[in-house]
């Protein structure tokens, strides 16, 4: 078998283009996410048992389904049948915002259940309001709690942009299924496209690891 | 809008077949992914550096790329590279099963580590052998408290099940897109797909929390 690397080199600007695609998808989705989970956790936390119940089964709904399954769903059902016609990156952006804000409204519950009744109360007492307790008391100290589980979910999403490919979101999977279609170099490109992401995800999974060793809850 | 569901129901024995591959594809991935990814959870713990060095290049490789890419690579790099071909079926098994493997072992190691290492020299103390008491005190706690992670990983795993669809593995969710195209009726379809796999994986989901809220006062130390 004779491999020519050279072809690889040679797309060198598409894959540097899908490779910037993958990063912007996630720093995108992961900033629409941050307040979408934690407006669902606010929601699912909320006195009203209407509200409670809609946020549960929307959370519920989207971690039990495949997150390639709610892109199709986006994809094809939103144009076809509600009429509604998004650009591709958006429909992407979407559907993946949705689903991580899902996991993460679950990471940022536990989070706030995690900190003890007692210190709303001493806020309470205090003078603060309620909304004053959660800012500055809870929220802070959930946060700090819930970064390793976070962390986890960058990494996921960062790994599940390539399901966009499906709907031709020119990101680097996408991009290197189009250059090995177009130049028959099949190894040559599968390689380049497992090795980038190598080069992209490794630290990040690495990073994610020193954070939980960092912020780990201690027993 | 009108819903038509006549073409799921003339052709329910194709999503039929769908289903039962999902199952069969997600069943096999994870017993291959928890065999293995045991076995390598054992060794990173209790052997030396020489074994935790490629096992830790493996785990970690497996975690920085995704599953596409890895099923991609299960179904056209595999064959290239070794001559063997095999099927989309099988490739999507070891693909799925690879992946989730490095996930379970290091669920494996932090749960076999959280143990107290007291608990090791103390069975020591009383005559047992290394193994006796890693198969007798440390496994059986650790099972508890590796419970809900691994339960999670089975979920996650039959949800990445659907991804085999890029490579054609004739699951769920490949038998719908055929079904879709053919008829042109996404939004049933679809959404019928969803319901079935939420059917699948809620339930397993509350049967998993269910049964670690049962156990897991025995998994204390």
């Amino acid at each position: 078998m004779n491999l020519d690397w050279s072809v690889v080199w040679d797309h060198r600007r598409q894959f540097l283009d899908g490779a910037l695609m993958t990063i912007l998808l996630t720093v995108v989705t992961m900033s629409l996410a941050l307040p979408g989970g934690l407006l669902l956790a606010l929601l699912r936390l909320s006195p009203l048992r209407p509200v409670r119940l809609c946020a549960t089964a929307f959370v519920e709904f989207f971690r039990a389904t495949p997150l390639i399954l709610q892109i199709y769903w986006a994809f094809y059902v939103l144009p076809a049948t509600f009429d509604i016609r998004l650009p591709d990156f958006a429909t992407g952006v979407i559907g993946l915002s949705l689903n991580v804000s899902a996991f993460n409204s679950e990471t940022f519950r536990a989070g706030i259940i995690s900190v003890r009744q007692g210190q709303t109360n001493a806020g309470l007492a205090l003078g603060l309001s309620k909304t004053q307790v959660f800012i500055y008391i809870i929220l802070p100290q959930a946060i700090m709690r819930v970064l390793p589980a976070l962390a986890n979910t960058w990494v996921s999403l960062f790994k599940d942009t390539s399901l966009v490919s499906t709907i031709a979101i020119a990101e680097l999977s996408y991009v290197s299924l189009q250059i090995r279609a177009r130049t028959f170099r099949f190894l040559e490109m599968l390689t380049a496209m497992a090795a980038i992401y190598w080069i992209m995800g490794y630290p990040q999974a690495k990073l994610a690891d020193w954070i939980h060793r960092r912020f780990k809850v201690q027993e | 809008m009108p819903i038509n569901l006549s073409p799921i129901l003339d052709r329910w024995q194709f999503l039929a077949y769908g289903l039962w591959t999902t199952l069969v594809v997600s069943s096999l991935a994870i017993s291959l992914g928890f065999g293995l990814g045991l076995f390598i959870g054992l060794l990173r713990t209790y052997y030396g550096r020489w074994l935790d060095v490629p096992c830790g290049f493996f785990v970690d490789t497996m975690r920085s790329i995704p599953v596409l890419v890895i099923l991609i690579w299960a179904y056209f790099g595999i064959p290239l590279i070794t001559g063997i071909s095999w099927s989309t079926t099988t490739a999507g098994i070891v693909g799925l099963g690879c992946h989730l493997s490095a996930y379970v072992a290091e669920v494996i190691r932090a749960g076999l580590t959280s143990i107290r290492p007291g608990q090791f020299r103390a069975g020591l103390t009383l005559g047992m052998s290394p193994f006796q008491i890693v198969r007798t005190i440390i496994v059986p706690q650790a099972a508890i408290r590796m419970l809900p992670p691994l339960g999670s990983l089975v979920i996650i795993t039959v949800k990445d099940s659907a991804i085999a669809a890029v490579i054609a593995v004739p699951e769920l969710m490949r038998q719908s897109q055929i079904i879709a195209q053919w008829t042109f009726r996404p939004f049933e379809v679809y959404t019928v797909a969803m319901i079935v796999y939420f059917l699948i994986c809620f339930p397993l989901a509350r049967g998993i929390d269910r049964l670690y809220r049962r156990l897991a006062p025995l998994g204390s130390s």
